[in-house]
């Protein structure tokens, strides 16, 4: 009770002066990946809620933000999303790989190139000083055409252990997954926040590994 | 007391709006020179480049299908044949420029039914993969399907093929080399444009490090990318085919320049203004804008910014290929003595064209573009025999 009363007071006396309202903290994450594997429909569902229905091609470099709220603090997480076309990453990076606080890596589970690619766009990250100090997390989407996944979890996995980087297989058009979408970057923004490693582990992943999954999660099963 | 003229409307602060009939006979005025100039020998280019640049630009259509081709020096009776079954086969940027096409519905006319869109959009990747296999120094980039869209909607296949390979061979050159540095050489005369005219509004936008990547999507695809309205993107191409190759960069410093107060009001970050500027207003003052992007080139040539910039001097295909370009046009032969060429030709060569022509006439390619022309409001045969690359005698009753 007293402590509630000092915050009070402390809010009263600040907005007797002129100070002006707190900015909210900005995480900047930059979401790539190859050429339509769905970043454009992954930060599109995360800031509007919803599936987009008519993306185009994503030229250059844009983002979408939305305002969230951990722990009473008022947060804005701004998704950058990129064109994927390679000729666009080579040249045009230098300005969204700027004062970045995550990477998200997408691929497609239906594409098995898309998966082949990552460790070119890893290198891409590392060599513009994005490299495993900062929280890079692994997305594999369209999880919902269950009939043509062709990238298995286990394969994959065992990548995202080798990158120490958490792996989550999701769908940004399936409706049922609105959760998922919101829960991955949800959970990246809580541990940005706290400062928390998204994975406590040696490269190999071992039984020291915490892994940035809720519990219910069984190993090997998409949460489509 | 009010005077009430009949003729003039007066707007509530007193002033007088131009009279309709005045526009109309500017218009038929416009469209007497376009046709004189068309008819001349060699053709009046310079009529028509002015025709394209002034207010209105090319007015319809129907104008466009006759003068771009002037404009890009390309023969309507002597167009590359459609693309083959092969045209597809193992080409390297098959996969995207698929990707690509399938997601520009956009671009299409609203309520066009599926089935003519599909045909158009199949059209659209035989285009392009056709002129990337016929110029393998040309590489692929996503925005290049914009602009070949654009053209497909308004000339039909064949011709879309003639000119925007000579596009993709000057004005685009350098957007299609291997890497984007070309590409990003063109962008860096931005800031010096903005520079020269508001150097408080670059200083801030040096501040806030916001780059020019805002307007890479409007350079490489002439905007098409961005407007919505089409009537907008066709404004603006009649203005670049018979402009200088740089004029959309010059074309986004006008906007900028247009949006200075609100730039200003940003915060000086490169998020903020970045995203300002990246969603462009779908209302703004074209014909003033065209204007001042005119002046801008006038007074502030690229061969100016250079030295006042120190731009690092690098070799432009796009630019130096304009002069030969510009010259080449010169020295066309109007419609008809083309059409006169065609006809003497030996008779088997002639039959081949015509077999060419009369091949794809499905039913739905016809319904597919009078969906095009019913929805752009073109005179509706016209367009659909124009687009169906008919044979050539139907060509000669338009003309």
């Amino acid at each position: 009770m007293l402590e509630m009363e000092s915050s009070l007071e402390l809010t009263n006396s600040l907005a007797a002066s002129s100070l002006p309202p707190p900015r909210s903290r900005i995480f900047k994450i930059i979401v790539i990946g190859d050429s339509g594997v769905g970043k454009t429909c992954l930060t599109y569902r995360f800031c509007a809620g919803r599936f987009p229905d008519k993306t185009e091609a994503t030229i250059g470099v844009d983002f979408r933000e939305k305002i969230i709220e951990i722990d009473g603090e008022k947060i804005k997480v701004q998704l950058w999303d990129t064109a994927g076309q390679e000729r666009f990453r080579k040249s045009m990076v230098q300005h969204y790989y700027r004062n970045v606080h995550a990477v998200v890596f997408v691929y497609d589970v239906t594409n098995p190139t898309s998966f082949q690619n990552l460790p070119s766009w890893i290198e891409e990250c590392r060599q513009h000083s994005l490299g495993s100090e900062v929280p890079r997390l692994l997305v594999g989407n369209k999880c919902d055409l269950r009939e043509s996944v062709r990238v298995s979890t286990d394969q994959v996995q065992k990548f995202a252990d080798s990158q120490s980087m958490p792996l989550f297989e999701t769908s940004a058009k399936n409706p049922d997954d609105n959760d998922h979408v919101e829960a991955i970057f949800m959970t990246l923004a809580h541990k940005l926040k706290s400062q928390k490693p998204l994975m406590l582990s040696q490269p190999a992943g071992g039984e020291n590994s915490v892994q940035l999954k809720p519990e219910q999660k069984l190993p090997g099963i998409c949460w489509c | 007391m009010k005077r009430v003229n009949k003729h003039y409307n007066v707007t509530g602060n007193g002033n007088i709006k131009k009279p309709q009939g005045e526009q109309e006979s500017r218009k038929k005025q416009k469209l007497v020179e376009i046709h004189q100039a068309l008819n001349s020998d060699p053709v009046d280019i310079e009529t028509l480049r002015r025709a394209a640049v002034s207010e209105g630009g090319l007015l319809t259509d129907e104008i466009r299908r006759k003068v771009w081709p002037k404009l890009l020096s390309v023969n309507v009776y002597d167009l590359p044949a459609k693309p083959g079954k092969d045209a597809r086969q193992d080409h390297k940027d098959f996969n995207q420029v698929v990707l690509d096409v399938r997601r520009s519905m956009r671009r299409f006319p609203k309520g066009m039914r599926d089935d003519q869109r599909g045909v158009l959009q199949e059209q659209l990747i035989d285009i392009i993969l056709f002129i990337l296999k016929r110029n393998p120094q040309l590489h692929y980039y996503q925005g290049y399907h914009d602009i070949v869209v654009t053209f497909l909607l308004v000339v039909g296949e064949r011709m879309a093929i003639a000119m925007v390979e000579t596009l993709s061979t000057h004005h685009l050159r350098d957007f299609m080399d291997p890497t984007m540095d070309s590409t990003k050489h063109i962008l860096n005369y931005l800031m010096p444009i903005l520079e020269q005219v508001d150097p408080e509004l670059h200083d801030f936008m040096q501040r806030a490090e916001v780059g020019t990547i805002f307007a890479l999507s409007w350079l490489i695809t002439w905007y098409g990318h961005v407007l919505s309205d089409f009537r907008h993107v066709l404004r603006l191409y009649d203005f670049f085919l018979a402009s200088h190759p740089l004029m959309a960069i010059y074309f986004a410093a006008v906007i900028v320049l247009h949006r200075e107060k609100e730039v200003k009001r940003c915060d000086c970050d490169m998020p903020s203004i970045h995203q300002l500027l990246s969603q462009i207003p779908q209302n703004l003052p074209y014909e003033e804008l065209i204007s001042k992007a005119e002046e801008l080139l006038k007074h502030y040539p690229p061969t100016l910014l250079e030295k006042r910039a120190a731009i690092q001097p690098r070799k432009s295909l796009t630019i130096s290929s304009f002069q030969d370009f510009q010259r080449a046009r010169l020295q066309q032969r109007p419609d008809a003595v083309l059409r006169r060429q065609l006809q003497e030709r030996p008779p088997a060569e002639l039959a081949a064209v015509e077999d060419a022509a009369a091949a794809e006439t499905s039913h739905l390619v016809k319904m597919a573009v009078w969906g095009i022309s019913a929805t752009l409001g073109a005179a509706a045969l016209a367009v659909a025999q124009t687009a169906l690359e008919w044979a050539p005698e139907f060509l000669l009753q338009l003309f």
